[in-house]
């Protein structure tokens, strides 16, 4: 019985030996399943759950100008965090820690005993606190290299460079319009953290990934004539008492922004003392009335339809004339005058009998030609195309008008790239301000170049129009405090009403100067505009003298040889000044005659008294306060020219 | 009593596979509850103080001669009956279960001894018992009543993981004693409706719960099916090689949870990787074609049948809690023997290797 017993167990033991046996290798098979074959997914899963990212700032590429002088760059500083856990006695550290760090002791005990292990105790610390921080050595304190964006030049260029917040993203200007190219990759610190999301620890042996850092940008700027450009803005606008101003300077044959100032300007490096208004682009964000500058453009068209010829002499009626119901007005009363002496005194009259001439479908035609009420497409953010009506808009008078800027509004690089097509022989460049990305090894990733949109005008009438410009700047013409020493200048005055509600303003001006030098191979084409003067309100008086000496000074530094014998004329209070205004009525009369040429004393006078000499010698001369004169500029007896600015100022005797 | 050929006969390599396990286990577990904020003894001590007294009654076990236990087995089997009514009538409820009884200086959790017991009370029964040709459905209700009523008594508590484990040893048995086919049929043809009914009646709610969530785990990933996941995680994230020793993230961050109980051999498997997996494995299968060995061996049918038995009750401890480990059972709370903290199953499973080492060494005896 035994036996048998003993026969059949031994088969049920084998049995049941195979069962545990399948067992185990169901058991292995899953566990190599799971571990072997199926752990990519579940490695995934688990790092999910505990891992979490700490994100750096990431490093900015370099902003360079044509030279590859440095405007913006990124440095590298050191960020000082606390791994609580890690710490031995937090109440001492924090104790150490505070004075370095520029916490309350109690601030800072409180954040390191908060729920989290990791803590930021500072970022992108100046180098000699790191250096106090590091020195303390504690257990638990960690460093890592995080980059700040620095601006070395200040405020030079502030408003094209543009700024990055407090997280690395690029703000405004071509750190904005680029920032996906010179933001690099964010780097990380991987910590874990436990089932409840507590930070746990920086995980062991792994510093997390380092950011990249993005391309650096070459811009077409050219520092010094940046500089120069924005020197002058603000030695003008304080001058003249102005509100804002610009100026650009452009290479007219390929569209290259060399210089574009802003005023006011603001330091990138403080981006918190910000005044309102300092950080627009105003060359580009702002578009007002060009004035008597559009007439070059109307002149270039209809020279190019055929429909007037340079010796074609127009009536000016004397100063006055209606149209549509509307009297048009001219500063100084002209009888006949030919197109370029239309140019040359700016007469209104003479521009809107022109448009006439080449009529509204025409000179709309053309305008949106020269790249008005479009975007001019500039790599910054924020621009404005402008005003242009569509010509089936036009009514009455708007054709006269509009022949001498008035009812359109243009943005100063519209104005430039426009005068820019005349200089270079009728092509319209797109402007540009990034010429190429280039990598940390100086590797051209991306080149820009010169970018024809279209041409305009033959060069024939461009020709014509760049001699007639010169007229401008010649002995009699408005411009001739644009003159510059040893080239030949052509440009154009303009001095436009500012518009204020529903209609124009009495007293707020805007005056500008366009232009190219030297008129046989322009090298630059320049725009001023000066916002709001105070002093003397003429394009010709504000901003002329600045495009000079922006252009005496560019050129210089540009090595342009200059032809000796042009020589400025040292402003000789000449027998007709003319200083054009639209149909403006300007308080004050202008400067008239010879005999205006001295400053006389007017000290102890009234203001009654100061407005009675000023009329018989017809001085414009701005008045301040009220009460005695006490104060005046240019002192007694001095020269007076039209640059000058005159002022007198008033105290209240008693 | 002690003859030297029991000391030249005993059974070195068991209780060296036996101390392997364990010596892993106080590892992963000191591995596993590191991340625990330190509250009295850590668990590894109190794991090796529960070592040392398992190997204690393990070797008090082996120093009496196993056939005394054919005599005491349906006094010990009455007892632990009592005890579980006892338990039911005045235990102590902690985590919505009633399965301890306060015996003044500890508390005893009665259906834990059940699972030798019932060894024992089956080894009993059957030795006496003549089969030849398997039994039949008749012969079956008496040992069924014995196993049916400390079943049905552990149930109630409510603890299923026990309730199973012990009917899984005692058919185990059956099956190895044989019973005939159409026994076995009768047997199946009932289950079915038996499960229905007791699903509906018997089974707690957490319990219906926990087999739905092995059915589908990612019903509620946050709740019920929680251990799950995190479980087949930990395991799958230890890839071959494993993260290395108290460096599973997934267990030092506590995301697994029992980790240094139920689930100590996730945190094993995720540290350990693969090859771990391979090496516990190849241990525990060891250890049980070791105790089949023994019985094998035997050469009386009492002690063939305990080893088989003890076996049995390792092997199903071992494959409830891999197979939940790794994803291939519903979440039962079974601990791993030898490897995961407790006394209890510590206890238990030194008893039984205690028994295993008696058989093995007193195999000549006769």
């Amino acid at each position: 019985m035994i036996d048998k017993w003993e026969k059949w167990a031994r088969v049920r033991m084998r049995f049941v030996a195979l069962l545990f046996v399948g067992f185990f290798i169901a058991a292995t098979g899953r566990a190599f399943y799971l571990q072997v074959l199926d752990n990519d997914k579940l490695v995934k899963i688990a790092e999910k759950q505990h891992q979490k990212s700490i994100l750096l700032t990431p490093s900015r590429g370099g902003i360079y100008d044509r030279n590859n002088a440095p405007f913006a760059v990124s440095i590298e500083m050191d960020s000082c965090y606390a791994e609580t856990r890690n710490m031995e006695n937090i109440p001492e550290a924090a104790a150490q820690l505070a004075p370095a760090l520029g916490y309350s002791k109690d601030e800072l005990e409180a954040k390191l005993k908060g729920a989290k292990n990791f803590v930021w105790l500072a970022r992108r610390m100046p180098p000699e606190q790191a250096k106090r921080v590091k020195a303390l050595d504690l257990e638990g304190v960690g460093f890592v290299k995080e980059s700040r964006r620095f601006y070395p030049n200040s405020q030079v260029a502030a408003h094209v460079i543009g700024f990055t917040g407090v997280d690395p993203s690029g703000l405004e200007g071509v750190e904005k319009k680029y920032d996906n190219i010179i933001l690099g990759n964010t780097g990380y610190l991987v910590t874990e953290r436990d089932a409840l999301g507590r930070d746990i620890a920086l995980k062991k042996g792994s510093e997390g990934k380092a950011g990249s850092k993005g391309s650096n940008v070459v811009l077409t700027l050219d520092k010094n004539i940046q500089y120069i450009a924005e020197k002058e803005l603000t030695k003008t606008i304080e001058k003249n008492g102005a509100k804002a101003g610009i100026a650009i300077v452009m290479e007219p044959d390929t569209g290259r922004v060399l210089a574009m100032a802003n005023y006011p300007s603001f330091n990138p490096n403080n981006i918190k003392e910000l005044a309102p208004g300092a950080i627009r682009n105003r060359a580009i964000a702002d578009s007002f009335e060009p004035g008597s500058t559009f007439k070059i453009f109307l002149v270039a068209a209809a020279l190019e339809a055929g429909v007037i010829r340079p010796g074609d002499s127009f009536n000016c009626e004397n100063g006055s004339c209606n149209m549509y119901g509307r009297t048009i007005h001219d500063t100084h009363k002209y009888g006949a005058l030919t197109v370029p002496q239309i140019l040359k005194y700016s007469s209104n009259i003479g521009a809107a009998k022109i448009g006439q001439r080449l009529g509204s479908q025409r000179l709309f035609t053309a305008l949106t030609g020269f790249g008005f009420g479009e975007k001019s497409s500039i790599d910054l953010p924020g621009e404005v195309s402008g005003m242009l009506r569509p010509q089936e808009k036009w009514y009455g008078i708007d054709l006269a008008t509009i022949s001498f800027g008035q009812g359109v509004t243009a943005t100063a690089l519209q104005l430039t790239a426009a005068v820019s097509a005349v200089a270079n022989g009728g092509n319209l460049m797109k402007p540009y301000l990034v010429d190429r990305i280039v990598d940390d090894e100086g590797v051209v990733l991306q080149q820009f170049g010169p970018q024809l949109k279209r041409r305009v005008v033959s060069p024939e009438t461009a020709r014509t129009v760049a001699r007639m410009l010169e007229g401008v700047v010649a002995d009699g013409g408005t411009g001739t405090g644009a003159a510059v020493d040893g080239y030949r200048v052509a440009g154009k005055t303009g001095t436009a009403q500012k518009v204020e509600g529903r209609s124009y303003s009495a007293s707020k001006r805007i005056g500008s100067f366009i232009g190219f030098v030297p008129v046989e191979k322009p090298r630059l084409a320049i725009m001023v505009m000066v916002d709001e003067p105070t002093a003397n309100v003429y394009g010709g008086v504000v901003a002329a003298p600045a495009f000079s000496a922006i252009a005496q000074q560019s050129l210089c530094y540009l090595n342009v040889p200059p032809d000796k014998s042009i020589k400025k004329k040292p402003a000789p209070a000449p027998e007709k000044v003319t200083p054009q205004a639209e149909q403006a009525v300007v308080e004050g009369g202008t400067v008239e005659g010879a005999d205006a040429g001295t400053m006389p004393n007017f000290r102890g006078m009234s203001m009654r008294q100061v407005l009675r000499v000023m009329e018989q010698r017809g001085l414009n001369v701005k008045l301040q306060g009220s009460g005695r004169a006490v104060e005046q500029n240019p002192p007694p007896g001095a020269r007076i020219t039209t640059q000058d600015q005159v002022w007198v100022r008033f105290v209240p005797t008693a | 009593m002690f003859d030297r050929r029991l000391f030249t006969n005993f059974d070195w390599t068991l209780l060296g596979v036996v101390l392997l396990i364990t010596a892993f286990g106080v590892i992963n577990i000191y591995s596993a509850s590191s991340s625990y904020r330190d509250i009295g003894t850590p668990y590894y001590l109190k794991q090796l103080y529960w070592i040392v007294a398992g190997l204690g009654l393990c070797l008090t076990v082996c120093s009496l001669d196993y056939h005394m236990l054919e005599d005491f087995a349906y006094w010990l089997y009455g007892g632990v009956l009592v005890l579980l009514v006892l338990v039911l009538v005045a235990g102590k409820t902690t985590m919505g279960a009633t399965r301890w009884i306060s015996l003044g200086f500890f508390n005893m959790q009665p259906s834990e001894p059940m699972k030798i017991v019932i060894i024992m009370t089956f080894a009993r029964f059957f030795s006496r018992y003549p089969v030849f040709k398997g039994l039949t459905l008749r012969e079956l209700v008496q040992p069924l009543l014995l196993l049916g009523i400390p079943a049905v008594l552990i149930m109630k508590q409510p603890d299923l993981g026990t309730a199973i484990l012990v009917s899984l040893i005692a058919g185990t048995m059956l099956l190895f004693v044989g019973v005939r086919f159409s026994a076995l049929g009768t047997i199946f043809a009932a289950a079915v409706p038996t499960v229905v009914i007791a699903w509906q009646f018997l089974l707690h709610d957490y319990q219906k719960k926990r087999i739905y969530n092995f059915l589908n785990p990612d019903l509620d990933p946050l709740g019920s099916g929680y251990h799950i996941i995190q479980s087949k995680i930990a395991v799958g994230s230890g890839a071959t090689f494993g993260k290395g020793f108290m460096q599973g993230t997934q267990s030092q961050l506590r995301f697994l949870p029992e980790q240094h109980t139920d689930f100590a051999f996730s945190v094993f498997a995720e540290e350990w990787g693969f090859l771990g997996c391979l090496l516990m494995l190849t241990l525990y299968l060891f250890l049980i074609l070791w105790g089949l060995g023994i019985a094998k061996r035997c050469n009386d049918r009492f002690g063939s049948l305990l080893a088989v038995g003890v076996t049995a009750m390792l092997f199903w401890h071992i494959v409830i809690n891999m197979g939940m480990v790794i994803g291939l059972m519903p979440v039962v709370g079974v601990p791993l023997p030898f490897f995961s903290y407790g006394g209890t199953s510590m206890v238990t499973s030194m008893v039984g290797v205690g028994i295993l080492l008696n058989i093995s060494m007193r195999r000549f005896m006769f």
